[in-house]
């Protein structure tokens, strides 16, 4: 017990047991009034005391206690006006006994006060027995009833309807690092306490608190609907104290800032065993146990340090059932809004154990059972994620095994992967090679490092082979126009430090009869609000007829080479290039261009043949030879600074097709800044359109 | 020849000067226009006709040198696209943070109207007194703020740097700040200089 709780249970006895003793020799007068004046004890002191005795009869006398004023320990403070009355006590030779008495006082903090009070004594064993019924306290009802017999006592309590807020706002005053409340909420407390002389014993306590809306000034402690049971005893033992507790919520709902716990159908069942030791400020943890159901079940013991040392000095938490979807819902996500992982929805279990020693996490433990993690942003998802995690900290070396059914990074399907770590500290490596399918290719991953290092800056490292991944499924699940072709590469190192991600060697795409090779691959903040991707391209060799097949553009014959230099995709969009493609010098393919890619391509590029074909006797040719083809293309802020093969001065463009021989056909394109958006535009619907038509 | 030589150099200086000099205006008026478009999108409805631009936020930036003949020979030499005079925000970027704040901005409209968020002089949104929110929703609403704040600094940047000068973020925010709020309706909530709430 504290030590005001002890003050307030001296105080109580003090008041009518102390005087009674000192005045009873007096009783042979039949009306006396004794002026008593000021007395004084440990802590407390009566002034203008005054004490009035009329015997009534043989066994019986009036009693009239009064004092002016008197000051008790906290928290009774200051009273004035005293007055104890009893009309009528049983007065006999073995004992007193007042069955019917009224207490009268005014308090700076309790206002006014009529107290029923009963109180006996028995002269033989100075046994004091009273019963202090209707004190008003904090809007509700307290009852006092106590025993002190030859330095022993017991007091039993019993409160009503107690004002939350006015509690609150009672320690507040006191001095408690405790909030404010605010709104409504009752509470209802029984407690029997038992000691000698100043010391408190045992105790045993039940709080009740039911509460519609309550909350602090700030939002951040809050409560709807709450029914709350604390009970708990506790034991002075050897150098403090043994305590049991336990609390349920029956329903209602929590806000502590940043968790939201809402009481389920069955109620959330806490209880602990403990040692405090009051020197040493030490609270032994003998056992903890949280049970919220549908969510956490969580078992706990150590030793929590609330002197100097760090908090945690030795603490063992077991996650005994953590069905994760809840668990991360009510317990996790909260503490990571904003984030990456700030907003998943999840399914499976967890299990596991958490150690901390010198206030630091020591160890780590968990079991995955089929845990899936969706992104709600679409970036990523895991499904069927199992395995165990082990971590210690320091220089031991652990290992853990994760494996999951299948998952996906920005819509590009990952297929199931085993992988076996390697943890040293903040340090973590690949046991042994891992492979990954993306999509119908496989990504074979030799070498992976990983470095928390310092917790601001997360760093990786990757050495891999992707083994041909269709670029169809690739361009369709990022949300491009479709590509033909299988991506592959060796990917010797693929590093990523502190948001920044770069591919070291080259990734290949064999498409059309000939090679793409990026270089210089590398992705800024992938998970992050804009990822920024950056490449240069190389294209060699691409065989125009299946390239036009493909995209049903209109039969072109012969070959292409191009670079594509400083590419750069937000969100996977393109924002900025440096591009030519063109057919290659000394090219020594058939070159031939239908007349419909011709008409095509003039559509697009403002170029300048528009509808003649169509209207001369060229049209009565389905196809023309060419000399070289080609086209480039600078974007920069949405702008496409274009040009063709050759400048064609005499008419103030440039040469997308320059033809060759008979029939001699030359597309000029005089377009020289294009809007992006709209030429992809274009672009797509031409395709769209002669799909169409090819259909 | 060498008198003649030194007025031809310090012309030609002059000239590259006044070069540099013209791209580090920032297109207050310009951006003003363009914060509106896009934040009216963001509030997805006709706000009311927003609160005219006060006159210092043009005369800040556009001092003197606009009224020297260089600036006339480099507005005709310098095509219309890249004009300082303009701001760009039509990247993929810059559309795509428009539509996640636009998506966002139907959960976040409530809170606006109850007070519950309000708009800080940064440009960004804060919660101004979280009592007004059902506990339940609390966390929902804190993670609308972190998304939404995490968006328009991006967007910030962005626009930035879609017209090639990362340096006029804090102008451009500065500009988002003002008019996030003169476009709001009525009842919202915005902080002001001394770190009050004020009710528009």
């Amino acid at each position: 017990m504290s030590v005001p709780g002890r003050r307030v249970l001296l105080a109580l006895l003090c008041l009518p047991g102390l005087l009674l003793v000192e005045v009873l020799p007096c009783l042979a007068i039949t009306t006396t009034t004794l002026q008593l004046g000021t007395l004084q004890g440990d802590g407390w002191h009566a002034e203008d005391l005054q004490l009035q005795l009329n015997l009534l009869d043989d066994s019986h006398a009036g009693i009239l206690l009064q004092a002016r004023k008197a000051r008790l320990p906290e928290p009774l403070g200051e009273l004035t006006d005293l007055q104890l009355e009893c009309a009528s006590a049983d007065l006999t030779a073995v004992r007193l006994e007042c069955p019917d008495g009224v207490l009268q006082l005014q308090s700076d903090q309790y206002g006014k006060q009529q107290i029923q009070a009963r109180f006996g004594y028995r002269f033989k064993d100075k046994q004091l027995t009273f019963n202090l019924a209707g004190i008003h306290l904090l809007e509700g009802r307290l009852a006092l009833r106590g025993e002190l017999a030859a330095g022993k006592w017991q007091l039993d309590v019993e409160a009503d309807r107690l004002s939350l807020p006015q509690l609150s706002t009672r320690l507040v005053t006191a001095g408690l690092a405790l909030p404010q409340l605010e709104g409504g909420g009752e509470l209802a407390l029984t407690a029997h306490l038992q000691g000698r002389a100043a010391a408190l014993e045992q105790a045993g306590f039940r709080l009740h608190l039911r509460a519609d809306s309550f909350t602090d000034a700030a939002g951040s402690l809050a409560g709807e609907e709450l029914d709350v049971t604390v009970t708990g005893d506790a034991h002075a033992a050897a150098g403090g104290w043994r305590v049991n507790l336990e609390a349920s919520a029956g329903r209602g709902r929590l806000y502590v800032e940043p968790l939201f716990i809402e009481v389920p159908e069955q109620a959330i069942q806490a209880s602990a065993r403990l040692d405090y030791q009051v020197d040493s400020r030490q609270l032994i943890l003998h056992s903890l146990e949280y049970r919220h159901p549908g969510s956490v079940v969580l078992a706990a013991n150590g030793r929590i340090d609330l002197g100097s040392g760090p908090l945690l000095r030795d603490l063992q938490v077991e996650l005994q059932e953590g069905r994760f979807a809840a668990l991360y819902g009510t317990y996790l996500r909260p503490w990571f809004a904003g984030t990456m992982i700030g907003d998943l929805d999840t399914a499976g279990g967890l299990t596991g154990e958490l150690h901390w020693q010198a206030g630091e996490l020591g160890r780590v433990k968990l079991d995955l059972a089929d845990l899936s993690l969706q992104d709600r942003e679409g970036r990523f998802d895991l499904t069927g994620l199992s395995g165990r995690l082990r971590w210690s900290a320091g220089g031991t070396t652990e290992v853990s095994d994760l494996h999951w059914q299948g998952g996906s990074v920005y819509r590009v399907e990952l297929g199931r992967a085993d992988l076996r770590v390697e943890t040293t500290g903040s340090k973590a490596r690949l046991v042994e090679p891992a492979r990954i399918q993306v999509l119908d290719g496989e990504l074979q991953l030799d070498t992976f490092n990983l470095d928390i290092g310092d917790a601001a800056a997360l760093r990786w490292q990757v050495d891999g082979i992707l083994t041909p991944v269709s670029m169809r499924q690739l361009s369709l699940a990022l949300g491009w126009p479709e590509f033909a072709g299988k991506l592959s590469g060796v990917i010797p190192a693929v590093r990523y430090d502190d948001g920044h991600l770069s591919v070291g060697g080259v990734l290949l795409v064999r498409v059309f009869d000939g090679v793409i090779t990026l270089n210089d691959v590398s992705l800024e903040r992938p998970f992050g609000v804009i990822p920024r991707l950056q490449l240069d391209a190389r294209i060699k060799n691409i065989d125009l007829e299946s390239l036009t097949g493909t995209f049903s553009f209109g039969r072109i014959e012969g070959r292409l080479d191009g670079r594509i230099d400083d590419l750069a995709m937000e969100s996977w969009r393109p924002v900025a290039f440096d591009a030519v493609i063109a057919t290659p010098a000394g090219d020594r393919s058939r070159h031939r261009i239908s007349q419909r890619a011709v008409e095509n391509i003039s559509s697009i590029g403002g170029g300048g043949v528009g509808g003649v074909l169509s209207r001369s006797f060229l049209r009565f040719f389905k196809d023309f030879p060419y000399d070289r083809l080609g086209i480039s293309c600078r974007l920069e802020n949405g702008i496409c600074e274009m040009g063709g093969v050759a400048p064609a001065p005499e008419v103030g463009g440039y040469y997308l097709v320059k033809g060759r021989l008979l029939p001699h056909l030359d597309v000029i394109g005089y377009a020289d800044r294009v809007d992006w958006e709209s030429l992809v535009a274009q672009i797509t619907a031409v395709i769209k359109q002669q799909t169409a038509v090819s259909e | 020849m060498k008198i003649l030589r030194i007025p031809v150099a310090m012309a030609l200086l002059a000239f590259v000067a006044a070069c540099v000099t013209i791209n580090v205006y920032f297109p207050a008026e310009a951006a003003e226009k363009a914060a509106d478009r896009i934040i009216r999108d963001v509030y997805g409805e006709p706000a009311q006709q927003p609160a005219p631009a006060e006159p210092q936020s043009l005369n800040r930036y556009l001092t003197a040198p606009s009224a020297s003949p260089v600036l006339a020979l480099l507005d005709w030499l310098v095509s219309p696209a890249h004009a300082g005079a303009d701001i760009s925000v039509n990247t993929p970027a810059i559309r795509q943070l428009e539509a996640a704040m636009e998506k966002r901005h139907q959960q976040l409209a409530k809170y606006y109207t109850d007070g519950a968020v309000g708009m800080t002089q940064d440009g960004l949104i804060t919660i101004r007194d979280q009592k007004l929110v059902a506990l339940q929703d609390r966390n929902t609403v804190k993670s609308l703020v972190a998304s939404e704040n995490r968006d328009r600094d991006a967007l910030y940047a962005e626009i930035a740097k879609a017209n090639s000068h990362p340096e006029w973020e804090a102008d451009i925010r500065e500009i988002f700040a003002r008019r996030w709020v003169d476009n709001a309706p009525s009842g919202w909530w915005y902080q002001t200089g001394q770190g009050g709430w004020k009710q528009k």
